[in-house]
Formats: C-alpha cells, sequence, structure tokens
C-alpha cells in the first residue's frame, strides 16, 4: 500500500507485502511459531491452549470478514463450524477419504448453507440474516442431536486424528498456523481486490453503491458464503484435532465465543479476533482449571467486556493499536513494521 | 424581546452550518428567516426548538437562556415548532394528534377551546377528524402540523418552510391561516424560501445566506432591495 | 378550493371507508395474516380431534405468556429500535424471583392450608416477579442504553443487540455463580385439586395463567389506548422528534418502555414457575419464541403478537406431539426461511413501524 513516506517497499516488505502481512504481522506469526517450542511453553496441555486459541482465532478472522465488511452477524456461526467439522469426520469414517480433502468438503457443505442462507436473507437490511443464522444455528445442533445414525447424537462422534491417538500437541501447532495464515491470506486478497472495494462501498452507502452499478445483495451472499466457506474448513480441522465432536459445539454460545473475541479484538480488522483470542482462551483455559467452583466466571468477564467495549471503546484493540501507531507515525521503525 | 438570538454557533458534529448569527423577535410579531437552500435556516429552527444542540452563543426566551434545553422542555415553556419534516403520528387520527398536541396543557376546557379554534381555522381537518393522519394529503398534513401546534396555547411559533410542496391555493390558505394566528397574538418566526409572499406577509425579515446573516430590515424595505430583487424575486 | 390530484385521492380514501363490512372482512381474509390466521384455527381444530384436547389446553395456556413476552419485546423494537436478545433473561429473572418470594409463603401455607395466604401467597410472588423485572428493566435502560444513546448514535440496532447479548451473558452467568445451576421449581402454586374443563383436567395454576395473561393483555390495550402514559409511548414509537415538539420527554418514555416490556417479561416467568422451574438458561426457550413471534407477524408489531404467541404455541404442541422432542429446534427454520422469501416483513405486514395495528 503506497504512502506519502514510502514510494516502494523494498526487498522483504515487497514479499511479505504480497502475502498480505505487514512486518510486524510477520513477526507476530515467527513467534508465535517459535515460542511453543521453548519452556515454559511445551508443556502438552498448554499448546493445546494455543492451538485452540489459534482455531478460534481463524473462526474470528473468518467471522470478522462478513460482520466487520458487510454488517452482517452470523448469529448461528458456530452451526457452520461445526457443520464442516462434522462432514469433514463422517466423509473421513465413512470413506476413508484422506483429510485435506474432507477438510476441503467440509469447506463446501458449510459455504454452500452459507450461500443458501445468504440468498434467503442477505436482500434485506441485517437484522434478518442475523435472525435466519441464529435459527438455522439452533436447527443445525438439533439435527445434529437427532439424527443419530449420521452424527451419533449427544453420545458424540469418534473422528480421526491427523497424526493418530498418540501424537503431541505440537505436530498440530504447525498445521494450525498454516491454516490461519492461508485464511487471512484468502481474505486479504479478496479485501483488497476489487470485490472488496465493493464491500467498503455497500458499507458506507447503500444507495450511492447501487447507482454505481454495484448490485449489494450479489456482493454480500459473496461475502457471506466465503466467511462460511472459511468457517467450515477450521471446524473441519477442528474435528480431526480434538477426536470427537458433540452437538454442544454447535450451540449458539460457542457463537457468542467467537462473537466476543472479534468485537474484543476489534470489528472489521481481520487480525484484531486473532491476537485476542490467544490471551482469552487462556484466560478461559486458566479460569477453568484453577477456579473451577466459579463456573462462568469468564463468560460473566466477557458479558461485560463485551458491554463496555460497544459503549466506550467500540473499535475494540485494533482501535487502539491503531491510536498508538498513529501517535507514533513519526518514528520510521513504526512506519516500516505497519505497513 | 421575547426571542433574543446572539452569536449563535450551530451544526451537526464536525459540520458547523450556523456561524455568529443573531437576530430577534418580539412579542407579537410576525417575522421571517428568508434564504436559499442549505443556508441553515432549518438548522436555525432546530437549534432553538431544542433538536439540535447549539456549538456557541446564546438563545434567550423571555430574558432566560434557553439553549441547549431538551425538545420537549423548550414546548414546554410555550414555543411550538412546526418542522419541515411535519412528524406527524401517522398511525393516529387527526383528531388524536391535536389532542397530544395538548399534551402540556392541563386544562381541558382550554383544550377544547384550542380545538375548536383549529378547527374553525382548517375546516378540512374538522371534515378528517377520524381519519389516520398518514392517509392525508400533502395540504392536509400541513394544516395538521399547524393544528398540532396550535393546541398547546404556544407565545411563539415556529414554522419550517410551510409553502414547500403546496399548490399556490394551498400557500395562500396557509398563509391566510397564520395571519389570523399572528392578528390572535402568537408570535410568529416563520421560515421560508417562497420570498414573494412571505415578504408580504411579515412585517421584518432577516436574509441568511451559507449560515450567516446578510441583509435584515423591514419587510416592505427588503422587497425593494436590489440584492433581494435580483436572487430572490427574480427582477 | 381542492387540486384535481387531491381531489381523486380523497375520492379513494371514502370509498374505502364506505366498503361495506362484508368487503373488508373478505379481503382481510385473503391476506397473509388472515390466512394464516384461518389455517391456525383449522389445524388446532384437527389436531384437538385426532389428539384430544389437551393440544388446545397447552397452546392456550403457553400461547397467552408468549404473546405476553413477545408483546415486550415488540415494544423494545417498536419505540426503542431495540433488538432484545436479553428479553428471555427477564423471564428467568421473574420466575427466580418469584421463585424465592414464594419459598417463604409455601412454608407457611403448608401450616396453614386454608388461610388468606393461600389463596393470595402465589399473587404476591407473581407480582413480586414482575415489580423486579420492571425494576430491572429501568436499572438496564439507565445504566447502559442511554449512556450508549448519549455517545454512540451510529450503528444503533448492531450495536443495541451486542449488548443485549452481553447483558444476557451477565444474567446468566450472575444467576449460576450466585444461585447455583440447579433446577429451582415448585409443584404447585395454588395447591388445591384440579378442575375439569370439556372433559381435560387442569390444574389451578394453569387456570390462572390463562387469565393472568388475558387480563394482563386487555390491561395492557386499554393502557396504551386509553392511558396518557400509553399515548406517549405510542407517539414516541410512531415520531418520536414529533413527540418531543408536543412536550412529550422522550427519556420518560424510555425508562416506562423498558419497565413495560421487562415486566411483561417477568410476569410470564413468575406465572410459569409451576412450568418452567428456574434455571440460569431458563430464558432460552421463551426468548427463542418470542423472536420466532416477532419475525412472524413483524417486528415492532405489537398487536400481532398476541395472535401470533398462540400460533408459536400451537405450532410447537403440534410438532412435539406429532414428530416428538426435539424437533421443535429444527421445524421453525423452515418456517423462518418461508417467512423471508415471500413475507419478510411479516404476516400482519405492516408498512411503518408502529405500536398498534389494527
Amino acid at each position: 500500500m503506497a504512502n506519502e513516506y514510502d514510494v516502494q517497499k523494498q526487498g522483504i516488505a515487497k514479499y511479505l507485502d504480497y502475502l498480505c502481512l505487514t512486518p510486524l504481522g510477520a513477526i507476530g506469526f515467527l513467534i508465535l511459531m517459535i515460542v511453543p517450542l521453548f519452556p515454559p511453553f511445551n508443556q502438552d496441555y498448554l499448546i493445546r491452549w494455543f492451538i485452540l486459541a489459534a482455531i478460534m482465532g481463524t473462526g474470528a478472522m473468518a467471522f470478522d470478514f462478513s460482520s466487520g465488511y458487510i454488517a452482517v452477524v452470523n448469529f448461528g456461526f458456530a452451526a457452520f463450524v461445526g457443520l464442516g467439522a462434522y462432514t469433514s469426520a463422517i466423509v473421513a469414517n465413512k470413506w476413508g477419504i484422506p483429510l485435506p480433502v474432507t477438510m476441503l468438503c467440509g469447506a463446501f457443505t458449510a459455504g454452500l448453507l452459507g450461500f443458501i442462507t445468504g440468498a434467503i436473507s442477505l436482500r434485506m437490511r441485517g437484522m434478518f440474516a442475523i435472525c435466519l443464522t441464529w435459527f438455522i444455528g439452533i436447527g443445525m445442533m438439533g439435527l445434529a442431536i437427532k439424527l443419530v445414525w449420521l452424527t451419533r447424537g449427544m453420545l458424540g462422534l469418534r473422528t480421526a486424528y491427523f497424526f493418530g491417538t498418540e501424537a503431541p500437541n505440537l505436530y498440530y501447532w504447525y498445521p494450525v498456523i498454516g491454516v490461519a495464515l492461508v485464511t487471512w491470506f484468502i481474505l486479504k486478497r479478496i479485501a483488497r481486490s476489487h470485490i472488496g472495494l465493493a464491500f467498503k462501498a455497500i458499507g458506507q452507502n447503500m444507495d450511492a453503491a447501487k447507482t454505481s452499478g454495484i448490485n449489494p445483495t450479489r456482493y454480500r451472499i459473496m461475502n457471506f458464503t466465503v466467511s462460511c466457506a472459511l468457517a467450515g474448513w477450521v471446524g473441519a480441522f477442528y474435528a480431526h484435532f480434538i477426536g470427537i465432536l458433540t452437538p454442544e459445539f454447535l450451540h449458539t454460545a460457542k457463537t457468542v465465543e467467537f462473537l466476543v473475541i472479534v468485537y474484543i479484538g476489534g470489528r472489521g480488522s481481520l487480525w484484531g479476533g486473532f491476537a485476542v483470542a490467544f490471551p482469552l482462551i487462556w484466560f478461559t483455559e486458566m479460569l477453568r482449571s484453577n477456579f473451577d467452583y466459579l463456573p462462568g466466571i469468564n463468560l460473566l468477564i466477557y458479558g461485560l467486556m463485551l458491554i463496555l467495549i460497544m459503549i466506550f471503546y467500540a473499535g475494540g484493540m485494533a482501535q487502539f493499536f491503531r491510536y498508538l501507531v498513529d501517535k507514533w507515525k513519526d518514528n520510521p521503525t513504526v512506519r516500516w513494521l505497519t505497513t | 424581546m421575547l426571542l433574543e438570538i446572539k452569536s449563535l454557533d450551530s451544526g451537526y458534529g464536525f459540520l458547523q452550518v450556523l456561524w455568529d448569527v443573531s437576530f430577534f423577535v418580539d412579542e407579537g410579531e410576525f417575522v421571517a428567516l428568508i434564504g436559499p437552500n442549505g443556508a441553515g435556516k432549518s438548522t436555525t429552527l432546530k437549534t432553538i426548538a431544542g433538536l439540535v444542540e447549539p456549538q456557541g452563543g446564546e438563545i434567550l426566551y423571555e430574558g432566560n437562556p434557553i439553549g441547549g434545553l431538551e425538545g420537549h422542555l423548550v414546548c414546554r415553556k410555550g414555543i411550538a415548532f412546526i418542522s419541515e419534516e411535519l412528524n406527524l403520528f401517522v398511525n393516529m387520527t387527526v383528531k388524536e394528534n391535536l389532542e397530544m398536541g395538548a399534551f402540556t396543557l392541563k386544562d381541558p376546557a382550554k383544550q377544547a377551546k384550542n380545538l375548536e379554534f383549529v378547527y374553525e381555522l382548517f375546516p378540512r381537518l374538522h371534515e378528517r377528524e377520524a381519519q389516520f393522519a398518514g392517509t392525508l394529503s400533502g395540504g392536509e398534513r400541513k394544516m395538521m402540523a399547524i393544528g398540532r401546534g396550535i393546541m398547546s396555547s404556544p407565545r411563539l411559533m415556529l414554522v419550517d418552510e410551510p409553502s414547500l410542496g403546496l399548490a399556490p391555493m394551498l400557500t395562500n390558505e396557509v398563509f391566510k391561516a397564520l395571519r389570523t394566528l399572528n392578528k390572535r397574538g402568537t408570535t410568529i418566526f416563520l421560515v421560508e424560501q417562497n420570498v414573494g409572499k412571505t415578504l408580504k406577509t411579515t412585517s421584518r425579515a432577516y436574509i441568511l445566506e451559507k449560515g450567516k446573516i446578510i441583509l435584515q430590515g423591514k419587510s416592505a424595505d427588503l422587497a425593494d432591495d436590489d440584492h433581494v430583487r435580483k436572487i430572490y424575486l427574480g427582477h | 378550493m381542492v387540486n384535481p390530484s387531491t381531489e381523486s385521492a380523497i375520492d379513494k380514501i371514502d370509498q374505502t371507508i364506505e366498503d361495506t363490512f362484508a368487503q373488508k372482512a373478505i379481503r382481510w381474509l385473503f391476506s397473509a395474516g388472515g390466512m394464516t390466521i384461518c389455517l391456525t384455527i383449522l389445524v388446532a381444530i384437527v389436531a384437538t380431534i385426532h389428539k384430544g384436547p389437551y393440544i388446545l389446553v397447552n397452546t392456550v395456556i403457553t400461547g397467552g405468556m408468549w404473546a405476553l413476552m413477545a408483546i415486550g419485546l415488540a415494544l423494545l423494537f417498536s419505540v426503542m429500535n431495540i433488538a432484545g436478545f436479553a428479553h428471555g433473561e427477564y423471564f428467568m429473572a421473574g420466575s427466580l424471583t418469584a421463585y424465592f418470594v414464594f419459598l417463604p409463603i409455601s412454608n407457611y401455607t403448608l401450616e396453614h392450608p386454608e388461610s388468606f395466604m393461600a389463596y393470595v401467597g402465589p399473587m404476591i410472588a407473581i407480582l413480586a416477579g414482575t415489580l423486579m423485572c420492571a425494576f430491572l428493566g429501568i436499572l438496564t435502560e439507565r445504566l447502559v442504553f442511554k449512556q450508549l444513546r448519549m455517545r454512540n448514535r451510529e450503528g444503533w440496532l448492531l450495536n443495541c443487540f451486542l449488548i443485549t447479548l452481553g447483558i444476557s451473558i451477565i444474567f446468566q452467568n450472575t444467576h449460576q455463580l450466585g444461585f447455583g445451576a440447579d433446577f429451582k421449581g415448585i409443584l404447585a402454586y395454588w395447591d388445591f385439586p384440579s378442575v375439569p374443563i370439556f372433559g381435560v383436567y387442569m390444574s389451578i395454576d394453569r387456570i390462572c395463567a390463562f387469565f393472568i395473561a388475558i387480563l394482563t393483555m386487555i390491561g395492557f390495550y386499554i393502557f396504551m389506548m386509553f392511558s396518557t402514559t400509553g399515548k406517549t409511548i405510542r407517539a414516541v414509537s410512531q415520531d418520536e422528534d414529533g413527540a418531543r415538539m408536543v412536550g412529550i420527554s422522550v427519556d420518560t418514555v424510555h425508562v416506562v418502555t423498558f419497565a413495560l416490556s421487562c415486566g411483561l417479561a417477568g410476569l410470564a416467568g413468575a406465572s410459569l414457575l409451576f412450568m418452567f422451574p428456574s434455571y440460569p438458561t431458563v430464558g432460552v426457550m421463551p426468548l427463542y419464541n418470542s423472536w420466532f413471534i416477532i419475525i412472524l407477524v413483524g417486528f415492532g408489531n405489537v398487536a400481532g403478537a398476541i395472535p401470533g404467541g398462540f400460533m408459536i404455541a400451537l405450532f410447537q404442541v403440534i410438532t412435539r406431539s406429532y414428530m416428538g422432542e426435539g424437533w421443535e429446534a429444527v421445524i421453525p427454520v423452515l418456517l423462518i426461511s418461508l417467512i423471508l422469501i415471500f413475507k419478510p416483513s411479516g404476516i400482519f405486514a405492516t408498512k411503518v413501524r408502529t405500536v398498534w395495528d389494527e
């Protein structure tokens, strides 16, 4: 991205830009990749937290793509993630297809459901999409419970692990970072393209966009489908990491977890949710293991944070980060790191 | 002076619309604020009526500052605002709208008297008493809005572009009604684009362009003014 | 003197006023709303004949309460443009309050079975639940929504939705942390023998729930149409600036509306304590039902919420008895999809946001 300080990116920055990463982002990913190798982070249960956070963070990115760019909150998001998970697991179990392919199957079914949902509800204002996705989320969870012959209902569906039953969690860490990077790349590429421009136009002024020849419904459906497909893809990874799937995973409460991460991280930023997923998931897991006599205290805190952010600081953590960058924009290192 | 505006700045957030605007209206007067589209005339009225927050300056009513007071409190002081958008209660009948207009009046006898007067002034409203306000025609809606404003027995009435969108016949009716009101003792501050008619009906006027008052004086004198004749009267 | 275009418009209006009652009735019958109501009645009759009167009884008992909750939700929409995702939590708060108020009362009644308390006690508990929720509603409006309104009016609908989500989380987890996740239920409010009605033995609790719902609906109607406060609420829902211009304190109306809305939810929760014991997530199903209703009848349509409540109740009872437990989570999706495809503004379609729509 050209700005008044640099005419053209040089060297590494140029290649990173192709990957849609700022130098700071690349450093962040590098740090993430290395940290689980060193104590005290190299314990198996802590790496598990890392992986869960990365999964939730990637899901948050997909969620933010629709809630941040076209202001459509997918209130049944967990069901799309879960649909991808179940699809991948069932296809793998029944026909022994290699897991990367089943993951694509998961993306496909979730994307298809997203497309149908979008086609029905995105002609109208966003509130309808929120309602429909919410109902679909509940409906999907109901289906997962009732269709016992397919999903084993509440008993849970055993899934094939990527690396067999005894692999340490570290084996999963690099694939999940890969999933995160690929998701980021896809979303950012679309956002930078003329499609992304259309999203911005629709978000700013729907009527002006229409008179410029943009069909808002078409672009909203496009955005939503991509968001859901990626959700399904991430869900499929989760399925083959966690080893067992239950319908609880499709519950609205799970969607709320994604939602809280996105809004605390900063709506519309895409990376904000990914970044705060780590501290938030660690916080949740830590509370769960150390304070289990206070069930739900983490959710209580998240609820409070959500309200406070909505009232006082709607842009979330990403807005704060942008404020810091802007404050130090005269520092050349900061500029290089963040463009 | 019933209403006095001193160095008023107003606008919407970062967009400042009014710059150092000053004018006054004496009790019983019929004064106009004239200007082209986008000059800030509606903003002026909305700021006085408490729907827009002033950014600087003073608004004095009966000698007391009312700048920044909320809309419903301004109404309770005896100022009625007839907006350009009319803001009718579309799913209430004409009669119910009028009754809502008298919300600040506690005395039912006074309410009944005001209702009678409104029906006298606008017989059409009496005919359509039981009709929903949303189904009225354009002219009837204007009358409805003015009638609702009358119901609270205001001392001062702020009227925003009453002739907008009306055929000439109806415009005459509306202006006639305003004149009757004024003769009865209600002070009227009118905002208009229809300059010819306004200068004939009012006693004094101010010209507002780009958020600043550029001319003021007796309406008869302004009608002869070169600038006014060229820009607003077309000769 | 009237110009020609207004003349013909007036003629058209006069025509519709002069339509005979029969003509108006037939036109309504073939509208989406009319057809759905007739279909509902038909289905109710058929199912009752087929499966027995308990279908009708269950529909009527719960339908009234869901209608009350949906009225509350519709009020929030039409007056304040708030998408209330925490509405179910006020149901929960109502049932929780009623439970704790009723506990000492029922202990007393056990020892003095024929006392005045045995008759009036439950009403005290239900009233306590209602008032507590009205109070919580006032708190919510003052502490949360007023702050939002003062600071940030952009993207209001979405922001409010997210905030109510946060409120919902807080309520649920406060209940869990403070009162435990167990089911706090009662056997019965009025511990008297059941009364046979049309061959079905109905507990006094159910009969009273029905009458509470009906009386509240009537009271609500009278309040909204004839009381000063009711008129101000209707005025604000139709035109907020217009209300300010006639001297109505919109701020006060907001508080009253919230109190009313949450009070209704609390009334439903308290009245149905005998059917739905109190636990942290007991409000999820009522929330779901309320939203189902307002999507069906159109956002902001308060009057339509009443038949809507009974329709949804019938729908749920039918689904449960013909398809078994658990399917009533799945089938509504199909119905909602149909509505969104064919009649997104609701079966009693309203063009304007209003409180009361005939």
